[in-house]
């Protein structure tokens, strides 16, 4: 269980079935009631753009999938990567991937928004420790 | 049939010559003439020739000069020299630049030119097929590329799905399952995944560059033995690593051949056996690396031994579950980077395999 308070986690993946499957996972390890699923990344966009006159961003964790038709993972971070700093700096990005493609794997640990990549499936323990891991250095 | 005749430019300042040319030649292929190098350009901005025919000695620019002009922009007509004299130079000089097919000499002779003509065209024809033909392999290659970034997700998602809601259904106790079902599918998805994996590995073999860099086999063994060990703990993994120069070799291909090699050394053991045993022998000298991994296990038929590396194959004395790629997988690997491989092996008593990894490690610069 991770107690950060008014954590909130986005899922961004156009697998409907993988968007469930991370939805449990978070309920299950008690890591944040509250969580937005996205099946297309322009929606997850909108929403954090819409978070823009909120007076305080609460902490956020983005599980954001690396293929997915129109905008896929590299576009929504250049894409995100413009939005004030007010939100960047409460929100961490988690990428979520099958891919076996090294092309893929270098982009996302070259990209510095990007805190950590993780393999589908994904493991409860793996995504708990993940989350562990970014809030040891804020709490 | 038209559009098959050969075209040709010819430029010449004496208008004769060109009337000439004209009449021996019009029946035989489709002729434009112009008068000037200035005229002939003109000409070429709006006409598609094959070949180039120009006097060498004609006002304002030369023949040379006007090869010479147009090269750059018009690449691919073949160019052919007609000079009076003998201006050796300038012609030893265009020759060798690369920008002129022939040179001859007027008056030409009828037959020699009608020669050279067809000579000129055949390599312009063979060239334009060449050309054709790479655009057509590139076009094939970046298919491949995208068809394999696909397999690696399109396939793969789904499966990882699957796995994701068995780790779920765990998780939450939501499936009962005295029967051990999802045990089963979860075994089944995980070879069909290994499967998917060998065929990323085999086409990231065959198309990726080598590329050299320096290899430290303690640390790359013991990564390679972490990833196979807990598939049958019994086994006693024994390393012996004499590296006392610099190793350098392609990384990616090295682990593949070792991952294919120790994988197997694990899976193919004897039941029964008490003692497991995996062996791995590294000797680094400055031009080679010499790799012997060796265990117990059930051993390979000896008529098997010649074919084990074709793709596909399997040896049929063993219940155990193979994609009969592996070992092909470890010979084109091998083949990439200039290696060598030698196996014995003795039925129920264990396999050896040998292999020989050239030294990139320039130990002079």
């Amino acid at each position: 269980m991770i107690s950060i308070p008014d954590l909130r986690v986005i899922l961004i993946d156009d697998n409907e079935v993988d968007l469930l499957l991370h939805e449990k996972l978070i309920a299950i390890q008690q890591i944040s009631r509250t969580v937005l699923a996205f099946n297309n990344a322009n929606k997850a966009l909108e929403f954090l753009s819409s978070n823009i006159t909120l007076p305080r961003i609460p902490p956020t964790i983005i599980l954001l999938d690396i293929q997915m038709p129109e905008m896929d993972g590299f576009d929504f971070l250049e894409a995100f990567d413009s939005y004030p700093a007010k939100i960047k700096s409460q929100c961490h990005v988690i990428m979520v991937s099958s891919s076996l493609d090294y092309s893929d794997i270098s982009r996302t640990y070259a990209n510095p928004m990007v805190v950590k990549l993780l393999k589908k499936p994904l493991l409860a323990k793996e995504l708990t420790s993940a989350v562990a891991e970014i809030f040891r250095d804020f709490s | 049939m038209k559009e098959n005749r050969i075209r040709i430019l010819y430029i010449d300042d004496e208008v004769h010559n060109l009337n000439a040319f004209k009449a021996s030649f019009r029946r035989s292929y489709e002729i434009y003439t112009a008068n000037s190098a200035q005229e002939g350009k003109q000409l070429l901005k709006g006409i598609d020739v094959h070949i180039i025919i120009a006097d060498q000695k004609m006002p304002v620019s030369t023949g040379v000069e006007f090869f010479n002009e147009i090269k750059d922009t018009l690449p691919d007509p073949m160019r052919i020299l007609l000079t009076g004299y003998t201006d050796v130079e300038d012609i030893i000089d265009a020759i060798n630049k690369g920008h002129i097919f022939s040179y001859i000499k007027k008056p030409w002779d009828e037959h020699e030119l009608h020669k050279t003509i067809q000579n000129a065209y055949e390599i312009y024809a063979t060239r334009k097929q060449l050309k054709e033909k790479i655009i057509e392999l590139e076009k094939i290659n970046d298919e491949l590329n995208r068809f394999i970034y696909s397999t690696s997700h399109d396939l793969r998602s789904p499966l990882m799905s699957v796995l994701g809601i068995i780790n779920l259904s765990r998780l939450d106790n939501s499936v009962t399952d005295p029967n051990g079902y999802l045990n089963m599918i979860e075994v089944c998805i995980q070879k069909l995944d290994g499967f998917i994996q060998k065929i990323i590995e085999y086409y990231r073999n065959s198309r990726l560059d080598v590329e050299y860099e320096k290899i430290n086999f303690d640390h790359l063994l013991h990564e390679c033995i972490s990833q196979f060990k807990h598939q049958n703990t019994a086994i006693e993994f024994q390393v012996a690593v004499d590296q006392p120069v610099d190793f350098k070799g392609d990384t990616f291909r090295i682990s593949v051949i070792l991952n294919n090699l120790i994988s197997n050394a694990v899976k193919y053991q004897k039941p029964d056996e008490v003692h497991p045993k995996v062996n791995l022998a590294v000797k680094v000298e400055p031009h080679k690396a010499t790799l012997v991994i060796s265990d117990n296990g059930i051993g390979i038929l000896s008529e098997h031994l010649n074919n084990i590396f074709k793709m596909f194959f399997r040896s049929k004395n063993n219940n155990k579950p193979g994609s009969g790629i592996g070992l092909y997988i470890v010979k084109e690997a091998l083949n990439k980077i200039g290696g060598t491989i030698n196996v014995e092996s003795k039925y129920g008593e264990g396999t050896q395999f040998e292999i020989s990894i050239p030294n990139r490690n320039d130990f002079d610069s």
